[in-house]
């Protein structure tokens, strides 16, 4: 008894140490005023801001003066993907208020947690202030050009010796548009495709699986849309946590439509509270689930078959594999029975329209593409895409990860999914204006140059292994695939506790040569491991205190305006990188068609740039002065629809001409609101499913067969276009004298060959769509998908599974090798057999209303802080009976790897079935019971700190993105 | 003369927290005090609700009735406010309030309590409107700029209301009709003695 | 028509709602806040739910109880503090106009004996003061309001009332130090025996049946005593649950150990209005006791007779802290 209380004062000394400061008056304005009193100094005076920062006294206290002028400013929130409009009251330079946005037909007025907090980030109390460099374990400050100079210096250094890709370069959901394209730049004049973000472990998988099934990575519909469906599915996905302001949408929807609202979930979250039916499965089943419910819809014929016959390629393949899961076997692997899953897919598939609403649940899996998958031919299958109230409508995570996708910060591809075979690489060369051989020369060799990089999923094992010139034999496969491993890594605002096997990250991150952290906050990276030289931190500023553009999840671009000058000694993203070009040696090349202003990048060229080379994915209508048309006129989008209204300056427009947005900006396409849509006009933002993967296939058609899009001249699928299809159809002169002289500038004799997406000016499109056509063709959606390793996707078990019964009958893909990485599936998974019985909980993650990724920014956020002050676990009051444990006791959570275990509160609740645990990943500062606040820069650390859940999760990848498995792995609780 | 209720929608609130932070921000809220605060009730179960709870402004609000130096008042609005001034930080309100409105800094002897605080419906105090003195006691007063609280404003799922009472009572009607179900307005019998049943 | 279907349909989950016996509905609207709060209401239960902060208090939607104790602050408190303390005022004064002040029978004889050491006397009256600052400290909680405030107008009051506030929590310091250093010291002579119940049967002296014999304590001073230690003891008790607020306890705590704290202190206040009186105005030659300490031979052969003889037999140690009684000739 006694025990518990020292410990309740212990655990509240802790934390009132923290916030003694925040209501003792350092960070605590209004008690601040009342010691100055007003019109005094202002923060200036706590010694915080540099004297060059602080402006005009009394409004720098960050308090409203209605006695003078309030400038309004429009940015939108840095958090996730929804995109809500953030309105800045900014008096004399300094954010004093915050109002809503009304007019954003996205948002409304409205925010979550974290948008109602933003403007606490550009006060920044905890941010970082100025550059900094470790030495000898101790934090030293450094001036910029210092630290650039040495950063590009040892760059250089370690690219003379071990290549250009033993540099990984990590970029950011969180960067604009502008910045992230600006930054894959980077990686291709350095030399490499190790370049990586966010979306290789939040939606990689969906990306490759939803393109390799109808054309395009991205969300097919939008927020908005949902209003129109009748029925929702939620799988794999709490937006009600992640993406609050969506809920209005989907709330709205169930509402008005009366809506079935069905979410399937291993855990009873916010969002399955506001279900009308709420499914629980076991976590990693949730083929066998989609499955179970198509095994309904096919046995009782509720399928749509027009649809199938015109659009889809393969369903049969479909049948014969859902044809083994009968609803019993089901049952046994999933846990859901068959009369309710029966109910479901019943709702599903004929209370239409249907969308089915996918996050991390579904992505962050092992078998993450073929879950995609599986959702994508669900949707085939019952008819339900490319019309209102449909589709795919994938919740991205960050503000900008859709647009950091898009830009190609991924290891993949180069900017606009073109990839990177030689006429991708011979595109951007037009595009940049350099010569292919000059890019080709900076490269290690054209092979490397054409082959995927390393992903941030398994970066440490790329600097922990050898490279092919370093290994010995005795390696055997435990080697990189490019001559020298890792060296060093440059990371732009990225949290370092993102990713699974973090005490195995941590040994990568000592062995690293050099560490550049650019960002807002020292995120974890900089401070959990026991580096002591070789690293430094470069002050970002948020993307509040800078202009760009941001895509949000439904492809809307949104401009957002500088609220106000970058605080203390922050830079924005383009002038570090332009900045660290030139000390590189290529920034004339690099930045040659992009205007520089006194040393400052402009936001508004880069994006020129970008609308005169992103062909493929129609990023390039948008220019900037449309984009801040629309920013100006948001009240005039209808909210459902997305529609400019008649007689407004953004008639006909949908809101941020959401990609593809086709052609040129003269051409003045609307954007797509919807994609793969045949009841419009393409002109309209109508489209098909696209040509992407050949015309024919084992003597089937690929080609859509009676199903074109509203006003098409060819009244039946095609192929994309090109010069030559063009001239098939005759309507090769219809190109008017410019665009043929653009063709035969860049194409010279090849020019039959140039394509719509390799076109520079635009004029094939053109042609297409005054025919009705869309520019990459009328195809039918693959089913089967005969390029990935499970062309008709299958179960598998988890490679850590509680159920080591069905491992026989399903398990993981064979040991392989990808992305330069030895991929070890089956050898590790043979290990669940003997683990499971000693950790018998299934552990998974996930997000919490109140913090976003790796968590630095809001655990620094006093607003948000206050609101989650401990990591936990949940776990089932069941279990914790068990186990003698208490609701917000003390305890260790422990994993099969690396003797891992991390020390929470319990949190007993039946959001989790017995035998599962939940536990969030925005936590970080602590590792294995040691709380590591002293190793942050002083007044840098978070307020609040707490173990992060990937000190326990494990290894386990997905075979086609390695994308990293958080959400099944296994562990056992115990009381501390 | 209009009659200002907050409503919380249980049906619509996911307890994202926005109402809470939205009010950090507006007033600079210090750590500790919580003007408003989001209760899960059978969380993790069916029946699962999330209800937005601040000050409700009662009608006869038992604050005032116990205080006992009389400082509390009611504005033209019906909204509840208080003299910092006259304050005295017995914590009486605190027994009396049926929704744990008032909050106490810690600075009183023994960790004790200061002046109590608590949702102002974003309508300041008794110093003139939109003044330095009025911000640092109370924070703004948005009620004076002819708009609402920033809670209900910024309600992600348009959950929280804010307005006239009559108005939030027949928008709250108007959806329970149209959706089919409703489980009441929380906190409306306590507080204005009447509940919102459509 | 259709309208009256749907209230019948809407009545209906209420219905099956209010007959749960545990008011956790387990389908969606099958019962509405405003039942539920009437239910809790009616019970007296709180609505508690979770919250992520740290604050418990918090966690609690709607706590019907403070109702309760509104009623309790304004009318029953009031009332009960009222009539006590202004009906003992009555009693008291009735006491006097009729019976007059009681004398020394034998009038003084000049010679005194020590009936309070210093140490006694510092502990009484340190206890004494700091028992009037809190009794007008706290009676300024409950009436001041009424009386004072119109009086001095809100400035003032607050002034007053905020050093007020700061005397109540800090005196409760000394109170209840004294109340352990008198248990300490008297509770030897206060134990109560077989001569109390004949004490007070002849009602003490006062109601002219007879002088009865007491010991150093009567057992009307005895039950001062325990009024004092045991209440007291409470009220401190209860009081040092409100100055640390929710250490110990949650609202309920807080509001059952206010609703304690003032009915025992306003009766207490009654009780020390009455032994006030008697040491006093009351009661020629009592005052002395906790004046000088000296108390005339002859009072004290009246009041406590066996006591008198106890000192002379020298039965008895001299009270604590005196070198040595000089009243025993």
């Amino acid at each position: 008894m006694l025990i518990k209380r020292a410990e309740a004062q212990a655990a509240r000394r802790r934390l009132s140490s923290t916030y003694d400061g925040l209501s003792a008056g350092g960070f605590d304005r209004r008690a601040f005023l009342r010691s100055a009193g007003i019109g005094g100094m202002g923060l200036a005076t706590l010694g915080t801001l540099a004297p060059g920062r602080a402006r005009a006294s009394g409004a720098a206290t960050g308090v409203l003066d209605h006695a003078r002028p309030v400038t309004r400013v429009k940015n939108m929130c840095t958090h996730c993907s929804v995109g809500c409009s953030v309105i800045a009251e900014v008096q004399e330079g300094v954010w004093v208020g915050q109002e809503p946005a009304w007019e954003s037909p996205i948002n409304r007025g409205t925010h979550c947690a974290k948008g109602a907090a933003v403007r606490e980030l550009v006060h920044g109390d905890r941010r970082l202030k100025y550059p900094m460099k470790l030495v000898n374990g101790q934090w030293q400050r450094i001036g910029w050009d210092t630290a650039l100079d040495e950063i590009a210096a040892k760059l250089g250094e370690i690219r003379g010796r071990a290549g250009p890709d033993s540099v990984f370069w990590l970029g950011s959901a969180k960067f604009t548009n502008e910045a992230a394209y600006l930054y894959r730049k980077l990686a291709a004049f350095w030399g490499t495709n190790t370049v990586d973000h966010q979306a290789r472990i939040c939606h990689s998988t969906t990306v490759a699986g939803v393109a390799n099934t109808w054309g395009y990575g991205a969300q097919t519909n939008s927020y908005n849309d949902i209003r129109n469906a009748k029925t929702m599915i939620i799988m794999g996905g709490n937006p009600a946590e992640a993406h609050p302001v969506s809920l209005q949408h989907v709330l709205s929807g169930k509402e008005i439509q009366r809506a079935n609202l069905i979410v399937i979930d291993p855990r009873f979250t916010r969002t399955a509270a506001h279900a009308t039916e709420y499914v629980r499965l076991r976590p990693g089943t949730d083929i066998p689930l989609i499955w179970g419910m198509l095994w309904h819809i096919f046995q009782n014929g509720w399928e749509d078959r027009e649809f199938i016959r015109q659009r889809v390629h393969g369903m049969e393949e479909i049948r014969a594999e859902v044809a083994k899961w009968v609803p019993d076997e089901v049952e046994r692997v999933t846990g859901v029975p068959g009369a309710q899953l029966r109910r479901v897919a019943q709702m599903f598939a004929t209370q239409k329209p249907a969308t089915l609403i996918w996050c991390m649940g579904a992505t962050q899996k092992t078998v993450g593409t073929a879950n995609v998958r599986a959702y994508s031919i669900l949707l085939l299958a019952t008819g339900n895409v490319g019309s209102a109230g449909t589709g795919a409508n994938i919740f991205r995570g960050h503000c900008n990860v859709q647009g950091a996708t898009d830009m190609g910060l991924d290891v993949t591809t180069t900017s606009g999914y073109y990839g990177l075979d030689e006429n991708a690489w011979r595109h951007w060369a037009r595009v940049w204006g350099v010569e292919y051989e000059w890019l080709l020369s900076r490269f290690g060799s054209k092979a490397l140059m054409e082959m995927p990089g390393i992903p941030t999923t398994r970066w440490f094992d790329a600097v922990l292994m050898p490279g092919e010139a370093e290994k010995k034999d005795s390696d055997g496969q435990a080697f990189v695939g490019q001559p020298h491993s890792l060296k060093a890594m440059m990371v732009f605002g990225h949290g370092g506790n993102t990713v699974t096997r973090m005490p195995e990250m941590v040994k990568g991150l000592e062995k690293l040569e050099l560490l550049v952290v650019a960002d807002p906050h020292p995120t974890t990276f900089s401070m959990i491991s026991g580096r002591r030289d070789g690293t430094y931190l470069l002050p970002i500023c948020t993307s509040f205190e800078m202009d760009g553009s941001r895509t949000a999840s439904n492809r809307s671009l949104q401009w957002g305006a500088k609220v106000v000058e970058p605080i203390f000694e922050s830079r924005n993203d383009y002038d570090v990188i332009h900045a660290l070009a030139r000390r590189l040696g290529f920034a004339d090349r690099m930045f040659r068609d992009i205007e520089v202003k006194d040393g400052t990048v402009v936001a508004e060229s880069v994006l020129r740039e970008m609308n005169r080379g992103l062909w493929s994915i129609g990023y390039t209508g948008q220019s900037p002065d449309r984009l801040k048309l629309h920013m100006a006129n948001q009240q005039h989008f209808d909210l459902v629809t997305l529609r400019g209204k008649p007689g407004t300056p953004v008639a006909g427009d949908y809101y941020g001409l959401p990609w593809p947005c086709w052609g040129t900006p003269e051409m003045k396409h609307p954007g797509t609101h919807i994609l793969y849509d045949t009841s419009m006009h393409v002109k309209e933002g109508g489209g098909t499913f696209r040509a992407r993967f050949g015309v024919e296939r084992n003597g089937q058609t690929l080609l859509a067969e009676g199903s074109y899009s509203k006003g098409s001249e060819i009244q039946d699928g095609y192929p994309e276009f090109t010069v030559a299809v063009l001239k098939r159809l005759g309507w090769f002169d219809d190109l008017t004298a410019a665009e043929k002289a653009s063709l035969e500038r860049h194409f010279g004799a090849n020019i039959d060959r140039a394509a719509w997406h390799t076109d520079l000016s635009g004029g094939i499109i053109r042609v297409a769509m005054e025919h009705g056509c869309v520019p990459y063709g009328n195809a039918k959606a693959r089913a089967v998908a005969w390029n990935l390793p499970d062309p008709v996707p299958v179960h598998r078990e988890p490679i850590y599974t509680a159920r080591p019964d069905l491992m026989a009958k399903y398990p993981t893909l064979p040991d392989r090798r990808g992305f330069r990485m030895p991929h070890l599936g089956q050898s590790v998974q043979a290990r669940s057999a003997t683990v499971a019985k000693d950790f018998p909980i299934i552990l998974t993650s996930g997000r919490l209303v109140e913090y976003e990724g790796g968590g630095e920014e809001t655990r620094s956020n006093k607003w948000l802080a206050e609101l989650q002050q401990d990591m936990f676990v949940e776990i089932n009051p069941a279990d914790a009976a068990e186990r003698g444990i208490r609701d917000g006791g003390w305890v260790w959570v422990s994993g099969p790897e690396s003797q891992a275990r991390t020390r929470v509160k319990a949190l007993v609740t039946e959001r989790v079935a017995k035998g599962v645990a939940f536990m969030p990943f925005h936590f970080g500062g602590w590792m294995q019971g040691e709380d590591r606040r002293r190793h942050y820069p002083a007044g840098t650390d978070p307020i609040v700190l707490g173990e992060s859940v990937n000190t326990v999760t494990t290894y386990g990848y997905d075979p086609v993105t390695f994308m990293q498995e958080t959400k099944v792995t296994l562990c056992q609780i115990r009381s501390a | 003369m209009p009659r200002m209720k907050f409503l919380c929608d249980s049906d619509r609130c996911i307890e994202c927290n926005a109402c809470v932070t939205a009010c950090k921000n507006e007033h600079e809220v210090p750590w500790g005090i919580n003007r408003r605060r989001v209760v899960t009730l059978n969380d993790g179960r069916p029946g699962e609700r999330s209800i937005s709870m601040a000050c409700m402004h009662c009608t006869d609000a038992p604050c005032a009735a116990v205080c006992p130096v009389s400082c509390f008042y009611t504005t033209a609005d019906a909204i509840v406010l208080h003299d910092k001034d006259l304050c005295i930080g017995c914590g009486y309100c605190f027994y009396a309030c049926p929704f744990g409105a008032p909050q106490y800094p810690k600075v009183g002897n023994f960790g004790g309590r200061g002046k109590m605080d608590k949702c102002t419906y974003c309508a300041g105090g008794p110093q003139q409107d939109n003044t330095g003195v009025e911000y640092i006691q109370y924070g703004s007063n948005r009620i004076a700029e002819g708009k609402l609280p920033l809670c209900a404003e910024m309600c992600s799922t348009k959950a929280l209301l804010a307005g006239d009472g009559d108005i939030i009572a027949s928008i709250y009607k108007e959806r329970v009709q149209r959706r089919g179900y409703g489980s009441g307005a929380w906190g409306w019998r306590t507080a204005y003695k009447a509940d919102v049943t459509a | 028509m259709m309208r009256a279907l749907f209230a019948a349909l809407l009545a209906l989950p209420l219905l099956a709602g209010g007959a749960l016996a545990q008011p956790a509905p387990s389908v969606r609207g099958a019962i509405s806040a405003e039942e539920m709060e009437l239910q809790r209401m009616l019970q007296g239960g709180r609505i508690e739910g979770r919250v992520s902060i740290p604050d418990r208090q918090s966690a609690s939607l709607v706590q019907p109880a403070g109702k309760e104790w509104r009623d309790f602050h304004n009318r029953t408190l009031a009332w009960v503090g009222g009539v006590a303390v202004l009906g003992i005022l009555a009693a008291l004064a009735g006491f006097l106009g009729l019976k007059g002040r009681i004398r020394i029978a034998g009038g003084a004889s000049g010679r005194t004996i020590t009936r309070f050491s210093l140490l006694e006397r510092a502990n009484h009256w340190m206890v004494a003061s700091s028992f009037i600052v809190l009794g007008l400290t706290g009676l300024n909680l409950t009436f001041g309001r009424h009386l004072l405030l119109p009086l001095l107008g809100p400035e003032t009051f607050t002034a007053i009332s905020i050093a007020g506030k700061y005397a109540h929590n800090y005196l409760a310091f000394p109170f209840t130090l004294g109340i352990v250093v008198m248990l300490v010291l008297w509770v030897r002579d206060n134990i109560p025996n077989a001569r109390d119940i004949d004490w007070l049967r002849k009602g003490g002296g006062f109601l002219g049946l007879g002088h009865p014999e007491a010991a150093r304590f009567n057992a009307g001073q005895k039950v001062v005593f325990w009024i004092t230690v045991l209440g007291g003891g409470a009220v401190a008790v209860s009081g040092y649950v409100l100055i640390f607020p929710f250490a110990v306890t949650d609202i309920a705590g807080m509001q059952l150990a206010h609703m304690v704290h003032g009915i025992i202190a306003v009766l207490m206040i009654a009780a020390m209005l009455a032994h006030i009186y008697i040491g006093s105005i009351g009661m020629e030659g009592a005052f002395d006791a906790m004046g000088s300490g000296q108390v005339d031979y002859n009072w004290a052969k009246e009041h406590h007779g066996l006591w008198v003889q106890d000192v002379a037999k020298g039965h008895r140690a001299p009270p604590p802290g005196d070198a040595r009684a000089y009243g025993a000739d």
